[in-house]
């Protein structure tokens, strides 16, 4: 598997980059990484580390205070955009960044293009029930109820593929009771009812690190963003997700903190060459249209 | 290329990007008060536009600086229509 990554995303870029992916490499040895970045500081850094990787060049780095898309569109050399470049062309099997989601989002969809109308930010949150897949944890911070319909559907495939047999959609809300929330969950729950997922009603909080009531949880970026970064703060647990697939678009791209370290960086590499592994793509395009041609 | 075939293609890159009904798309549409086009569709639908006009005009590229301003279908039809030799 070969797994571009992005030498100038994060906080900690580029030496928690590069020391993630010597990480990687060392415990999968059939891993191929390709580093995305300038040659020289690539170059430097391997020689420092005694290490050999392939480098692909780009110049350029969309920073955390642009905005997201205008700085993807203007900078074609970006690293965001190379290391998505290589997915399509085939000469990687799946894209990794630890830089801004936004700009990660963008550049995949700008250059893979898209699976359904809105990609989303799905993480897979181990639970003593089994994974509980959240989306969108950060995608997109105004969500619509047809939106969240789609992400059902997305998050349904996914957890098939991931081995949950015919996945239970809940709707994240503030109570579990029909009616509770805004009208964006009210008209939601209308939506997902007539939806060709297994709905089965509304979920709270607690449900994603606990388990429970539903395999997939479904809500807008803005509350699963914070959902997922509170849980990450108040929880002790080790086993918590280090990376997050961008799901819905045309291709494997996983993004990890901004502020991620070497082991989160490798965590990052190792999940997407998986996923690369296990053909997800051909299987979410299978699932996918299976699922949209019953609805 | 006349502003007909511009709006041709246009339409289609929006059926494409948002999944709306091409039949109801007139130079008058908004992009983003009728449309709802964040962003990110914004610029994808300015990127499948540009390929499909860099075949008429190889280069043809709309400026960062005037995304802004294209408020409409119309808009940016003229918009192209004007920088097209």
């Amino acid at each position: 598997m070969r797994v571009a990554l992005d030498l100038l995303g994060g906080d900690h870029a580029p030496d928690a980059v590069i020391d993630g992916a010597l990480l990687a490499v060392d415990r999968d040895p059939a891993l191929e990484v390709i580093l995305v970045g300038p040659p020289d500081v690539a170059g430097a850094l391997l020689a420092a580390r005694g290490a050999t990787l392939a480098v692909v060049p780009a110049s350029e780095s969309v920073a955390m205070d642009e905005h997201p898309v205008r700085g993807v569109r203007s900078k074609g050399d970006a690293t965001v955009r190379t290391i998505h470049r290589l997915v399509l062309e085939g000469a990687a099997d799946a894209a990794v960044s630890v830089g801004p989601t936004g700009a990660v989002l963008a550049a995949a969809v700008l250059t893979l293009g898209r699976l359904t109308s809105r990609p989303a930010v799905a993480v897979v949150v181990p639970t003593a029930g089994g994974p509980v897949v959240l989306l969108d944890a950060g995608a997109t911070s105004e969500g619509t109820p047809e939106q969240l319909v789609a992400f059902a559907v997305l998050g349904t495939a996914y957890a098939e593929i991931l081995g949950v047999r015919q996945p239970r959609v809940g709707l994240l809300n503030v109570g579990a009771e029909r009616g509770k929330g805004d009208q964006l969950r009210k008209d939601a729950f209308a939506l997902l009812e007539q939806a060709p997922v297994r709905f089965v009603g509304n979920v709270e909080g607690h449900d994603v690190p606990h388990g429970g009531p539903a395999d997939v949880v479904v809500t807008d970026g803005f509350t699963g963003n914070v959902l997922l970064k509170g849980v990450e703060a108040a929880s002790a647990r080790s086993d918590l997700p280090r990376s997050a697939l961008l799901l819905g678009v045309a291709g494997i791209s996983v993004v990890g903190h901004g502020a991620a370290r070497a082991e989160d960086v490798a965590a990052c590499v190792l999940h997407a060459a998986d996923l690369a592994r296990q053909g997800l793509l051909p299987r979410l395009r299978e699932v996918l249209g299976t699922r949209l041609e019953a609805s | 290329m006349t502003a007909e075939q511009v709006l041709d293609l246009l339409r289609s890159a929006v059926v494409t990007v948002l999944e709306v009904d091409g039949a109801s798309l007139g130079r008058g549409t908004r992009f983003v008060d009728d449309l709802q086009a964040d962003s990110l569709a914004l610029v994808e639908i300015v990127e499948i536009v540009e390929e499909d006009l860099t075949r008429a005009q190889p280069g043809f590229r709309i400026a960062d600086e005037d995304l802004d301003r294209l408020l409409t279908l119309g808009d940016a039809v003229d918009y192209a229509v004007a920088r097209l030799r």
